[in-house]
């Protein structure tokens, strides 16, 4: 009985921070949608400037992380396939799990990392610092504010990154092709984009938006939920990213269910 | 507020009434560098006589219109002003700033 | 318009702020136990009150960040218990209120602080934004500085420029939170002079919270001294320093408060089981 409490408890728990999540998002797409038709415009300056420090500014560390994930894949991938001297088929394998799967997922943590902790450590200074109060007492919306120009940012730029992080995936395999599987360089992308069809791109970038709305929304909500003390922007930025990388991986899972199924695979 | 314009010999003469605050201001501000900026009127004189009222966003516009005037070597001038518009750019130090005179008659007079 | 400050203001002049019977509870705690309060058009009232006392709460209610569990806040005519957003934000624009750490904005230089309201709800030219922020910087003395970034400013400087921020929208009321708070005496002395400055400027309603009684008694025309939620007493500052009410007496001269008063309390406080209600209270909020 005790056990059941507390299950239902968590979930109840669970589902309304699902709820406080799509508040948050429904909010931030009202003012980037609606409210410019109603006179108040888009903070493009605001998102650009975000989207500068969430794109451009990731694009070092995530080219070299997705570089080796392509290594490690073909690694993978060679060490069964050349039981069957199909060693051929790495860049295949390499190009179909780095769109499909590993791309969105990889640039997801690596924003989580980066930008979604950025996001909650800041909007969670500001709270603390009575910033968003003085916001709301100037008649400024910090939706329409902070978050927005956020949530406009990731949802452009992190399927942007995804797109990249592909491709430094597939070159990464190509170092394993050419090395050891008897590619030449053009051949081993030819391969690749071969092996691909539209829908595995197109599907990963789907699940790259989805994560972008996911990982502003827990960062944003984590960040307006922060309590009084500095020491409640460490337990913020914490949550934040320990939250995200969950919930990516549940929506992860929950999308490609749904492709799964839809394309009659 | 409302401004009407007369125009005598080299001389305009904005007759202003009412309150000059945020929803206004940007008119008067327009109306102002037109004159001096466009229409190189050597002598820009604002009635003030029945203004109640200006808020910042009115003192800004004076400032504009007296910085213009001076970039442009016209003469900028105010009359009429009630004690609380005088109070108003009292507190911003801008009475001494601004040629301000008592009645139309003097800031007409050459 | 100035205001005659007097011992009975409820029969002379305009209510610019009236409370009635207001209360404020965070989950089950009830903070303010039915506030009842006017300030005049031109008064500077202080909200007088030790730590936990409820009096920035009031503030916070004041302004629209607290939302009361029932009674009336009149501000200007209306009653923002019961407005919509966009009406409270209305009258927002027409209030000005100075944070107690200046909640400036660390990324903004101090004279974008300062034009962010100014671009955010009006239509103003870029250049005649600059000119309203200069002038409002000057009156707060900090001209010139209107390319620093907080982060440059000294904890006085900083509070003069979160002023200046809050003089924008030439508000008709202003309302400080423990102006002086982390200033030293000198320093605190001219945010005082400073809030007396622009009272007898602009002619402007001023709410501060304080617990700092010098600073008080200068600025305030009446005081209001709050204590666990209720109103003790209430008048000038002269009619403050006479009364005998024996909280007002404990707080004016600083007497040290037992923590606990009864031996039955302190028993009670020692063994008493409250853990579980709290939490509780906190995170489903019923």
């Amino acid at each position: 009985m005790e056990l059941a409490t507390q299950i239902g408890g968590a979930v109840t728990d669970g589902l309304a921070y699902l709820g406080a999540l799509a508040t948050l998002g429904g909010r931030a797409a009202y003012f980037t949608f609606i409210a410019p038709l109603q006179g108040k415009p888009l903070r493009l300056q605001r998102a650009v400037s975000q989207a500068m420090q969430v794109g451009v500014g990731a694009l070092p560390i995530l080219s070299l992380i997705t570089f080796f994930i392509g290594l490690i894949l073909a690694l993978q991938a060679a060490y069964e396939l050349r039981k069957f001297g199909a060693l051929n088929y790495v860049a295949s394998a390499v190009a179909i799990s780095m769109t499909r799967e590993l791309g969105p997922l990889i640039t997801a943590i690596v924003v989580i990392g980066r930008s979604g902790s950025a996001f909650a450590a800041e909007i969670g200074t500001m709270k603390v610092t009575e910033e968003i109060d003085a916001l709301e007492t100037m008649a400024i919306n910090p939706i329409h504010f902070l978050v927005t120009p956020k949530f406009l940012a990731m949802i452009v730029m992190l399927p942007c990154l995804t797109i990249w992080a592909n491709f430094m995936g597939v070159l990464g395999g190509s170092l394993f092709g050419v090395a050891q599987a008897n590619f030449v360089f053009t051949g081993y992308i030819r391969a690749s984009l071969d092996a691909l069809f539209l829908r595995d791109i197109v599907t990963g970038l789907i699940k790259s938006f989805m994560f972008g709305i996911t990982i502003t929304a827990v960062g944003c909500h984590e960040g307006l939920s922060t309590g009084a003390g500095a020491e409640q922007v460490g337990r913020s930025t914490t949550r934040a990213v320990v939250v995200s990388i969950f919930l990516v991986i549940l929506v992860d899972l929950v999308f490609t269910t749904l492709f799964f199924f839809v394309s009659g695979a | 507020m409302k401004i009407a314009a007369r125009h005598l010999d080299k001389i305009t003469i904005f007759d202003v009434s009412g309150d000059i605050d945020l929803a206004n201001s940007p008119e008067l501000r327009k109306g102002l560098l037109r004159e001096l900026r466009e229409l190189r009127t050597p002598r820009v004189i604002l009635n003030m006589t029945a203004v109640r009222y200006i808020d910042s966003s009115g003192v800004a516009s004076l400032v504009e219109g007296l910085k213009a005037s001076r970039d442009v070597g016209a003469r900028f001038i105010l009359f009429g002003l009630n004690t609380t518009v005088r109070e108003v750019l009292q507190l911003s130090k801008l009475v001494k700033i601004f040629e301000i005179h008592e009645t139309e008659a003097q800031a007409v007079a050459p | 318009m100035a205001m005659e400050e007097t011992s009975n203001p409820v029969v002379q002049g305009e209510a610019m702020i009236s409370l009635r019977d207001l209360r404020v509870s965070y989950g089950e705690r009830e903070i303010l136990h039915g506030i009842s309060l006017d300030v005049m058009r031109g008064e500077t009232m202080v909200i007088l009150g030790g730590s936990g006392s409820g009096k920035s709460t009031l503030l916070r209610t004041l302004v629209g960040l607290e939302k009361p569990s029932s009674g009336e806040i009149w501000l200007k005519g209306q009653n923002i218990a019961a407005i919509s957003d966009a009406e409270m934000d209305e009258i927002r624009k027409k209030i000005g209120m100075s944070f107690q750490g200046g909640a400036l904005f660390g990324s903004m230089t101090v004279g974008e602080n300062v034009a962010l309201p100014l671009r955010e709800h009006t239509k103003l030219e870029d250049s005649t934004i600059e000119i309203i922020v200069r002038l409002k910087l000057d009156q707060v003395g900090l001209a010139g500085f209107e390319n620093y970034m907080p982060s440059q400013l000294s904890g006085g400087m900083k509070k003069r420029a979160a002023v200046a921020r809050a003089l924008a929208m030439d508000p008709e009321i202003l309302f400080f939170d423990e102006p002086s708070a982390g200033l030293d005496p000198i320093i605190a002395a001219g945010v005082d002079e400073l809030i007396l400055d622009l009272k007898k400027a602009f002619h402007m309603t001023v709410v501060v919270v304080t617990h700092e009684l010098a600073s008080a008694f200068l600025i305030a025309d009446r005081m209001v001294l709050i204590d666990k939620g209720y109103i003790v007493a209430l008048g000038t500052p002269e009619e403050m320093r006479k009364s005998t009410h024996p909280r007002v007496r404990q707080f004016f001269d600083r007497i040290a408060e037992p923590a606990v008063s009864e031996e039955l309390d302190y028993l009670q406080m020692l063994t008493e089981d409250n853990r579980p209600k709290r939490v509780a209270a906190g995170k489903r909020g019923a």
